[in-house]
């Protein structure tokens, strides 16, 4: 008979439960895209770094499912709420609260289960689209990706996991509820929100804290690349910045609109009063969610920002570290153990080699150029300054289409690093066996390969003489591009085993080569894990929030439905109705979402801070930061339509 | 005397595939000041006149005239701006707004119509003092009993002085302490405020405190009681006698 009746529930019920239908599928579809991601064969054949890429995965999924658990329990519960009257009808009739309890689990999980498989059926294209993505991210071509056992098995236990841990609030809520309270516990007097001035003053002081922290975040990012900031002054700015969004979001819902109604000429204009004390009502009973909500869509919009950006750096860091197909190193007064000339022949082995540019690193033994640089204290000392000659410099990047470089009886400061472009060397003055030498600046917009040293200065050939030779390089162009697996067998060809001198018991296979195709598949694993991350959380979290939103907003209809049937009756127009009911579904649907994503203007103003920081390329930022926001305010505007027309419909007669 | 309502042969239809005739050619009218009851049995039709007149539903066919203004043909929002501006409602279950105080409950009609706020103010002190709510202006509709919720609607429906106060069954919801309070400030309304009052009800002690009675019966009028100069235990008594004739199914207090 309880199954009789949950079945007729849950087709009475349908429309109640469908946003949660939607909300639980799309997630399920998202876990399973990744889950099978996770465990794809394809991913495994073709990259060699993608065992990082599926750790990160991993994690982000069972965090995922931790944040649905209890979003979903929320949503379980809410739609228990709504029920409550028909749950205290049952208990009156002699059922046991054990029998409620199962009947209400039964009609959820009948949901969950067609959830689950909607999501796996969507999850399994969804699954094809995330490695498109990542075949796109990572360079290499798409094909169909295989589906794998593990993947689905557990996307079901994830579920499984989220639905009994979402359930657990619901069956805490039915076993002590009172049947007078679920008979009657709906005519509440709205709670007037105490101390809404000390609320107000949290409203305020949030604010200037998500600003100042965005200062402070800034400011750190400068002070960091200069080399004397804090990695623990960048997470408080963070964590200051998270809180400051909570509470201006609590803050808000709970005083701001107590506020207009105190201003009188507004309240008393049309519905003005109806529509204030409604949002008024929803915003002060819903104001944590609000606050949970903005900090969602905030980690979403800045997440996804920072991965965006971090792939436009991590293009940029490629280009200028890695100018040759192969690079090598050998330390000078040390015999190599693989020469130059025997790495040649294994190079040849893969590719012709078509150029090699063969330089010296010298070394002075000083610290005198440190001096200028943060890096100048005692736990630098082994560090010492590195010195390049015009000619081996030219001979680098003339034939890479460089501008040749003349030192002209000078010298130059030549580095790869945000420090060193910051630091002031316009006191330098070089006296070095071969002459003395002026500084004559700092050199941007070179390549800066793999060189033994942070930087060096790049002096006229004569200057050389008498220092000492510290590192022997080869570049090397070759006729064709290296495959990925190629690559990887360059590089193992190359490796040799290697006992650390210090006395360590262990060994190791080095090489001194740098292969620009595995730079190239490393660097494209590190944005794709960033990037896929990023949007997994982003599409669930804002999902999520738009989800609840939604719920929330379809579920006051029946008591929307009545209290604009008495203002019809009281002479309010359908024009009127429709736009009183507009005011106030936008700014509940858009309370949480304003402040975060108004957020992408400093997280890009920051990231473009970044990359100018680091003497890379900033084009791109703002396109990828104003895309991020438009998609985000377009996915959100077009179910805040959707929730506005199903509402009007319902709520807005003749 | 300025007759404010003129209903005049009004038929009502109603359904799909059985059709009922709620309205049948009801023809009446409203002085200007009258308190006006509209008695009868459940399904006599009552509900449906006052709804037609109230312009929440629309006649089958002929015509309903508000201070010589016919209502029909209008459009929706004419029709919504006629009620704002011409009619006051009370209805059984108080439809007082639960989020609004009943401060702003009372207001709502003025507002509606842009009334300057210190005007507005006047005209709620006045009004809620003159029917016993100034001490509850700031308390919301469920923190009230069942008597204050009436009278609080009673203050929404007079406070833009509208030509015609339309109640149905404004007692309904109320015991009868509470319902001889509001029927007294019915009667107040329309004594001391001049306020045009017809109510619905089927409760003949309600009717009693009318100035006249109009009696349905199948959609049709049946029967009309005039106070005149009796009293209302009179009036009471009449009311009672039409009942009976009527087939006794009103309610007796």
């Amino acid at each position: 008979m309880f199954v009789k009746l949950a079945l007729r529930n849950v087709k009475r019920q349908v429309g109640n439960y469908l946003v949660y239908f939607i909300t639980v599928s799309l997630t399920v579809a998202m876990m399973f895209a990744v889950n099978s991601a996770i465990f794809s064969p394809a991913l495994t054949d073709r990259i060699s770094g993608i065992a990082d890429l599926k750790n990160a995965l991993f994690f982000l999924t069972a965090f995922v499912a931790l944040i649905v658990s209890a979003v979903l329990g929320y949503a379980t519960s809410f739609i228990l709420r709504l029920r409550k009257r028909e749950f205290g009808t049952y208990l009156t009739l002699g059922m046991t609260r054990r029998n409620v309890l199962m009947l209400f689990f039964a009609e959820t999980m009948f949901f969950c289960v067609l959830a689950l498989g909607t999501g796996l059926a969507v999850g399994a294209l969804v699954y094809q689209g995330l490695m498109a993505v990542i075949a796109n991210l990572m360079e290499t071509a798409y094909s169909f990706s295989a589906y794998s056992a593990k993947g689905l098995i557990l996307t079901v236990c994830l579920v499984a996991a989220v639905f009994l841990l979402s359930s657990l609030a619901s069956a805490a809520y039915l076993r002590k509820v009172s049947v007078r309270e679920l008979l009657h516990g709906d005519k509440k007097v709205e709670r007037q929100v105490k101390h809404p001035v000390l609320w107000l003053f949290v409203t305020v002081v949030s604010l200037a804290a998500v600003v100042g922290s965005c200062i402070f975040f800034s400011a750190e990012v400068e002070r960091s690349v200069r080399g004397t900031g804090s990695g623990g002054n960048l997470l408080l700015a963070v964590v200051v910045l998270a809180a400051a969004v909570v509470f201006f979001h609590i803050g808000a819902a709970k005083s701001v609109v107590r506020f207009l109604l105190g201003c009188k000429k507004l309240k008393n204009r049309g519905t003005n009063a109806f529509a204030l004390r409604q949002l008024s009502g929803r915003l002060s009973a819903n104001a944590v969610l609000s606050g949970a909500l903005a900090f969602l869509i905030a980690f979403a919009v800045i997440g996804a920002n920072v991965s965006f950006v971090q792939k436009i750096s991590n293009d940029a860091i490629f280009a200028q570290s890695y100018p040759f197909d192969v690079g090598g190193r050998t330390e000078a007064g040390e015999e190599a153990p693989v020469p130059f000339d025997e790495a040649e022949r294994i190079i040849e082995d893969y590719a012709e080699i078509e150029s090699a540019v063969y330089t010296a690193v010298y070394t002075s033994g000083e610290r005198y150029l440190h001096g200028f640089t943060p890096w100048s204290g005692e736990e630098y000392e082994g560090l010492t300054d590195c010195f390049l000659t015009e000619s081996d410099f030219n001979a680098l990047y003339v034939p890479l289409g460089y501008e040749p470089l003349h030192t002209d009886g000078g010298f130059y400061i030549y580095s790869g690093s945000a420090v060193i472009s910051s630091a002031d060397f316009s006191a330098a003055f070089l006296e070095l066996p071969g002459g003395s030498y002026f500084y004559r600046g700092t050199l941007s917009g070179y390549p800066y390969p793999q060189f033994s040293c942070y930087f060096c200065a790049v002096v006229p050939d004569e200057a050389a003489e008498g220092l000492e030779e510290d590192t022997f390089c080869a570049a090397y162009t070759l006729a064709e591009e290296l495959s990925g697996e190629e690559a990887r067998a360059l590089e193992d060809a190359l490796s040799y085993e290697y006992t650390p001198p210090s006395g360590e018991e262990y060994t190791y296979f080095r090489c001194d080569y740098d292969i620009r195709e595995l730079a190239r598949m490393a660097m494209n694993a590190n944005s794709a894990e960033f990037i896929v991350s990023a949007l997994y959380l982003a599409v669930v979290f804002v999902f999520l929030a738009m989800a609840i939103l939604a719920l929330k907003t379809l579920s006051e209809i029946p008591e929307d439905r009545r209290r604009y049937g008495i203002l019809c009756r009281l002479g309010v127009s359908l024009r009127e109705q429709s736009r009183t009911l507009f005011g106030q579904i936008f700014a509940f649907f858009f309370l949480p979402f304003a402040l975060p994503v108004c957020l992408s203007i400093p997280a890009g103003l920051i990231c473009r801070q970044i990359l100018r920081l680091s003497d890379l390329a900033v084009s791109g930022v703002a396109a990828t930061t104003g895309g991020i926001a438009l998609v985000l305010t377009a996915v959100y505007a077009l179910y805040f339509t959707a929730a506005w027309l199903v509402a009007k419909k319902n709520i807005v007669r003749e | 005397m300025k007759k404010i309502l003129e209903v005049d042969r009004v038929t009502k239809y109603y359904g799909g595939a059985v059709v009922t005739k709620a309205l049948d050619g009801i023809s009446l009218s409203v002085e200007e000041g009258e308190f006006v009851a509209i008695m009868g049995a459940s399904g006599s039709g009552k509900s449906t006149l006052l709804n037609v007149i109230s312009t929440i539903d629309r006649v089958s066919s002929g015509e309903i005239r508000i201070e010589g203004k016919s209502v029909s043909g209008r459009s929706e929002d004419e029709l919504s701006a006629f009620r704002r501006d011409k009619l006051g409602f009370v209805f059984q279950e108080y439809n007082l707004l639960d989020t609004l105080t009943v401060g702003e409950n009372i207001l709502l009609p003025l507002n509606l119509r842009r009334v300057p706020v210190k005007e507005a103010e006047e005209r709620l002190k006045k009004v809620s003092e003159a029917l016993g709510v100034s001490g509850e202006l700031d308390k919301f509709p469920l923190e009230l009993s069942g008597g204050q919720r009436q009278r609080a609607a009673c203050a929404r429906a007079l406070i833009t002085s509208p030509a015609l106060i339309l109640a149905d069954e404004p007692t309904g919801a109320l015991d009868s302490k509470n319902s001889k309070v509001l029927m007294s400030t019915f009667e107040l309304m329309n004594a001391s405020l001049g306020a045009t009052i017809l109510v619905v009800t089927h409760d003949a002690a309600v009717g009693s405190h009318a100035g006249r009675a109009l009696f349905l019966k199948d959609g049709k009028l049946w029967n009309e009681v005039i106070r005149g100069k009796r009293t209302r235990r009179e009036m009471y008594a009449d009311i009672l006698s039409v009942t009976a004739a009527l087939g006794g199914e009103i309610d007796v207090r």
